[in-house]
């Protein structure tokens, strides 16, 4: 099919969509930047909103008139801030870590070996996946509370020990690694570990920055799984800093605005700056 | 020599490969064990009982009791129909809009594509509380963005989370708002992976614009559309579930409360475990069945390219 296409001259339907292309493609255009504005003016709005002195706070201006940073000190004296962006910086990457790790040794037992009841176990991992987190998380709480965890950073990290996300997308990435380089790896009497660290994961760099950009972002946002173990906000997630924020001050929206920029910056950030990456990790992967 | 060194290493391999698979798979599999699988089991047993969380207080064995209560609720069924409202009003914003947008503008030039692609993306990286609070503000009855353009035309102001009629529609919006871009991303690129020739051939054929599209891109596109609609049906409920928390609590009168935030309201707020583990076994079987008839249906008729 292929091949026949391109043995066939293509210089006259060519010219045809050259001469009809211009006006679709200005509505092309027009239709994105519709779209463009609806996707990013909350953000922008939440940007110049932050800057606002508290009198022109309901201005309707697009652009700030007069800027001011109150907002960001009024935000910082209501939650500690700080303290909660760090929490959730080691939550963050401490999950990535440890979703990495564990997903690597996994995903190396289903490349690697056969054995028994493999297909069963990688189907039950693969169905961890769509256990909805509501339907566990009572007695997940409970749990955690067993241990005296509660209000514990520690316990937010537990239940992301592993995800089935990154065991699976692992799996496939080394199932898809060239089976001969693993094969003269092992006839150089390379073990197993070896193998892995020293072949597979410098190989499957890529995969793995993606996996670990989606990973980060995903633990950033979380809010379920903290809301419920939350009690005192120096111990919790900026996320919930930001619900509390909202609870306690009702319609302070200054501070809230730069609050939301606070906790939304580093995010924004590494998107700034792996923008393609970012975008390419959660198309590969998911919408969850 | 060769003979006797043989014996032992392959014993040994044998032994290794035969427990080294479990070795690699520990830790992950603990974890999941752990906080998935023994939950489950856990809320299945929980089901059957009355308690109210306090480790002091006594779990009473109640049998089908929860269960029946939960079917003779009111407020059950209200949220499972809500639950249907988001489905079905979601699927145009993560769906339909997106197939639009990505099939009309496949001829847009690279450069033009990737600078909207980049916007259109920043949504689905934006944590759910910001949108939240950045669309409460938006929406606000007072001094909001939107209420004072209404204004400022002549309308009255909208009660968008207040409102028991509206307040769904806005939760749907926003999580739309979350969605539309990442889907026109999966589409576009979808639509973009199309052998152009598949495109040309019929042209020259004589089709229509608008039948090329029929006849040769949407086939095409069928099983990422399918991929969209199932993961809508699936997860679009839960994707609300962090706006109905921090915008309505559920309300106004329960119009935004769907089966997921029934759930959080049974187990922590009025703190019966029971309920909340009852309807999260409904919920669990309901939404297992309905994954696996989704994704016979994904294998039965999605339509591949080779």
């Amino acid at each position: 099919m292929t091949t026949e296409a391109l043995a066939r001259p293509m210089a006259r339907p060519l010219r045809r969509i050259s001469e009809r292309s211009g006006l679709n493609t200005a509505a092309g255009h027009v239709l994105m930047v519709l779209l463009s504005i609806f996707c990013l003016f909350p953000v922008y709005w939440m940007l110049a909103s932050s800057f606002r002195p508290a009198n022109a706070m309901f201005e309707t201006s697009l652009w700030p008139t007069t800027m001011s940073l109150d907002n960001y000190t009024q935000a910082v004296d209501a939650i500690p801030i700080a303290r909660m962006l760090f929490n959730t910086l080691v939550f963050s990457a401490l999950s990535t870590v440890f979703q990495l790790l564990t997903g690597i040794l996994a995903a190396f037992a289903f490349a690697r070996w056969k054995f028994p009841f493999d297909k069963l176990v990688y189907t039950a991992v693969a169905l961890t996946w769509l256990v909805p987190f509501q339907v566990v998380m009572i007695p997940n709480y409970l749990l955690v509370a067993q241990m005296g965890l509660l209000d514990n950073i520690i316990a937010l990290i537990l239940p992301n020990l592993a995800a089935a996300l990154a065991i699976l997308l692992l799996a496939q990435a080394m199932r898809g690694f060239p089976k001969e380089v693993m094969e003269a790896a092992r006839m150089d009497g390379a073990r197993n570990w070896r193998i892995l660290w020293e072949v597979l994961v410098p190989n499957l760099r890529g995969t793995i920055a993606s996996l670990a950009i989606l990973i980060f972002i995903s633990t950033w946002n979380e809010y379920f799984w903290p809301l419920l173990l939350s009690r005192t906000a120096e111990n919790s997630v900026v996320q919930i800093g930001i619900q509390m924020f909202m609870t306690a001050e009702g319609n302070q929206w200054g501070p809230l605005m730069a609050a939301s920029t606070l906790a939304s910056l580093p995010v924004l950030l590494i998107y700034i700056v792996l923008q393609r990456q970012v975008v390419q990790s959660f198309m590969k992967s998911g919408i969850r | 020599m060769a003979l006797a060194s043989a014996g032992p290493t392959r014993l040994r391999r044998m032994t290794q490969s035969r427990w080294a698979p479990w070795l690699y798979l520990s830790p992950a599999l603990i974890t999941l064990v752990v906080w998935i699988y023994w939950p489950l089991f856990d809320a299945l047993r929980l089901s059957f009982y009355q308690w109210n969380m306090l480790p002091t207080s006594p779990q009473t064995f109640v049998g089908w009791e929860n269960y029946a209560r939960i079917f003779a609720l009111p407020k059950f069924w209200q949220a499972l129909r809500n639950t249907g409202v988001y489905i079905v009003g979601l699927l145009p914003l993560a769906v339909l809009i997106p197939l639009a947008i990505a099939i009309y503008t496949h001829d847009l030039p690279e450069k033009s594509r990737n600078i909207y692609r980049a916007i259109i993306f920043v949504p689905m990286i934006i944590a759910p509380v910001v949108a939240a609070a950045v669309w409460r503000w938006l929406l606000d009855p007072g001094y909001g963005l939107a209420n004072q353009m209404l204004k400022g035309i002549g309308l009255d102001p909208v009660k968008f989370l207040s409102d028991p009629k509206i307040a769904i529609w806005t939760v749907i919006v926003i999580t739309g708002w979350k969605l539309m871009g990442f889907s026109t991303l999966i589409l576009s690129a979808a639509n973009a992976n199309i052998n152009p020739s598949l495109v040309e051939a019929a042209r020259m054929d004589g089709a229509s614009k608008w039948e090329v599209i029929r006849d040769v891109r949407l086939p095409l596109l069928s099983s990422t559309v399918l991929f969209l609609v199932v993961m809508t049906i699936l997860l679009g409920a839960q994707w609300s579930f962090t706006y109905i928390n921090v915008l309505t609590g559920g309300g106004p009168l329960g119009s935004t409360t769907n089966i997921y935030y029934l759930l959080w309201d049974f187990g922590f707020s009025t703190m019966s475990v029971g309920w909340g583990s009852a309807s999260a076994v409904i919920l669990f079987l309901g939404f297992g069945v309905v994954a696996f008839v989704l994704f016979r249906l994904i294998d039965r008729y999605s339509f591949h390219d080779n």
